[in-house]
């Protein structure tokens, strides 16, 4: 005869076999690739002799391609998967149908995705610090800011792998089109895009200006994400209590 | 007068399930109910899946029987509280899975669909449901619940290159691990070889021996016959009919059958079987002719020597609707 499970055993169950389920070959080579993309971009800019400010240069490639690019689509790839895939493929019966809340089941799944993620963003990104040859300045900024950025774009993700078919797919279009594109039109929108708050942290610590993001304080974009989680997750309970299981 | 048979039965009322027995009698001998439905409905924006379905089920095996995309499956995520009815509601011991956390720990399933965590053994995926179930003791529980269905714990091959058969088997250990009263299982018998089958359906009536309530889903009749003898037939995702499995195979003995006779004299023969009682109607065709009869066994003796009879050659006789779908068919048209 089965009890019910409580919420830390929950979420350590979740946790674990989700880590399992999100850790394929595919997916950290290819991730794995990115970061090195980025590697390979910070080499150039040590290596290049023509550069004004190769400190600004540094941060500025960081901001596009470390969290435009990097941080958002790794966490989007294991977020978006954690809950989504077993929610497309009908495995998330038997997550759903266990004496267990719903909360312990949404934490462990972010707690997932949050585990393999961090490594495959924080490791690649502060190794590029380093190859820059800036100073460790820009390694403490930019783990920071990766750590961050890791922890409130898997909450979002999370939610759109529940809300969404194909999360992967409408995850890309918001990185690029609101992330990547109309989040620069301004400070007011860019508080409205995650990577506001990541490039603030990056431009605050570095004390470099990037197009007015220094203007939020690095408390405020600690701060401002942490309650984003909070709502993120907040929602994905809501909705694993009421969605329909197949 | 004494001869005369007793006249037929009166037809159910219109809308009613075809009632075979089960509701009532099985009810009172199987002690209090453990899973009920009320008046159940469930739509899918125009599309009804289960529509208006009630009954009650106690202990041991009772047999959802209905041809794929009848609601059979619907109706079981619904009873286990995957999606909300429409209309109605559903209790599972007196409780809503859908809300009440502790009653899912009561339940069971082993869904229709073939997936499953892919990337762990069969140790690994029974004792995560173990463990998930609150099992005090969930390896020992896991290599039990294996044991029962005769897989073995200490493979350590990923259930993602496990057969059809094999994954069936996972899947009902997994359901079985945290021995829950109520079992519902989504066509368990898919997939399984004739010996597997056997095995199988032996471990349900050992199940239902232990005062478990087993819903077992299928759309194939034989199955349902060796299954036990409690019967809900789903058709159009209403409840065609409910209650002892032989009352329904005489039902579908007793029902009209078409039968398609190929002869060179169609309407010489046609004419014969009409004079001679041996069908209700008759279809002449440029080739054969086509039978409605009540009574196959008849005019499966006398058709072969009335057309040696008639001088008619017969090239074949074949039953039209001696497939389920004409059962169900048949049923809903009942009522």
């Amino acid at each position: 005869m089965s009890n019910s499970v409580s919420p830390p055993q929950s979420i350590r169950l979740v946790h674990g076999l989700l880590v399992r389920q999100l850790l394929t070959r595919g997916r950290v080579l290819a991730l794995l690739a990115l970061g090195i993309l980025l590697g390979v971009v910070a080499l150039s800019v040590r290596l290049a002799d023509s550069l004004e400010d190769p400190l600004r240069s540094s941060v500025e490639i960081f901001d596009v391609i470390g969290f435009t690019l990097v941080v958002p689509i790794v966490a989007l790839v294991f977020a978006g998967a954690a809950l989504g895939d077993s929610r497309e493929d009908g495995t998330l019966v038997y997550l759903w149908l266990r004496p267990m809340d719903r909360w312990p089941v949404v934490v462990g799944a972010w707690l997932a995705a949050v585990s393999v993620a961090l490594p495959l963003t924080v490791i690649p990104m502060g190794v590029s610090a380093l190859i820059t040859g800036v100073g460790e300045g820009l390694l403490a900024a930019t783990v920071l800011a990766a750590v961050v950025g890791v922890l409130v774009y898997s909450a979002v993700f999370l939610l759109l792998g529940l809300l969404l078919k194909n999360s992967i797919i409408w995850g890309i279009g918001y990185i690029l089109i609101w992330e990547g594109l109309i989040a620069q039109f301004g400070s007011a929108l860019g508080k409205a895009a995650l990577r506001g708050y990541t490039r603030s942290i990056l431009a605050n610590r570095m004390e470099i200006d990037l197009d007015g993001f220094t203007e939020l304080s690095t408390s405020t974009a600690v701060v401002v994400p942490a309650v984003v989680i909070i709502v993120a997750l907040l929602l994905s309970t809501l909705r694993l209590q009421s969605m329909e299981i197949d | 007068m004494s001869d005369l048979p007793p006249p037929p039965p009166p037809p159910p009322p219109s809308g009613a399930p075809v009632d075979l027995g089960y509701l009532t009698d099985a009810y009172s001998a199987s002690g209090p109910p453990m899973v009920e439905a009320f008046g159940v409905t469930k739509a899918f924006g125009d599309v009804i899946a289960v529509s208006d379905v009630s009954f009650r089920i106690g202990s041991g095996i009772t047999a959802i029987l209905g041809p794929n995309g009848a609601g059979k499956s619907t109706l079981f995520r619904i009873l286990c509280g995957l999606t909300p009815p429409s209309r109605g509601r559903v209790e599972v011991l007196g409780r809503d899975a859908r809300r009440d956390r502790d009653v899912r720990g009561r339940i069971g399933l082993a869904p229709q669909q073939d997936a499953l965590f892919d990337r762990l053994s069969a140790l690994e995926f029974v004792e995560f449901a173990a463990r998930t179930n609150g099992m005090e003791a969930p390896e020992a529980s896991a290599r039990a619940a294996l044991d029962y269905v005769e897989l073995s714990a200490d493979d350590t091959k990923r259930v993602g290159a496990f057969s059809k058969g094999m994954r069936q088997r996972v899947k009902l250990a997994a359901a079985l691990v945290h021995d829950p009263e109520i079992l519902v299982l989504d066509e368990p018998l898919t997939g399984l070889d004739p010996v597997q089958r056997t095995r199988m359906i032996e471990l349900f009536n050992d199940l239902a021996g232990r005062d478990k309530c087993l819903l077992v889903s299928s759309h194939v009749l034989d199955e349902v016959a060796r299954l036990g003898s409690n019967v809900l037939v789903i058709a159009q995702g209403r409840l065609a009919a409910a209650g002892d499995y032989h009352a329904l195979r005489d039902m579908m003995d007793d029902r009209p059958h078409r039968i398609r006779v190929v002869t060179d004299q169609p309407r010489r023969l046609g004419a014969a079987v009409i004079e001679r009682e041996l069908a209700m109607g008759v279809t002449i065709e440029r080739d054969g002719i086509t039978l409605d009869t009540t009574n196959v066994d008849r005019l499966g003796r006398s058709i072969a020597p009335l057309a040696v009879e008639l001088q008619a050659h017969l090239e074949a006789l074949a039953p039209l609707d001696d497939d389920l779908e004409s059962v169900f068919r048949y049923l809903v048209e009942r009522r």
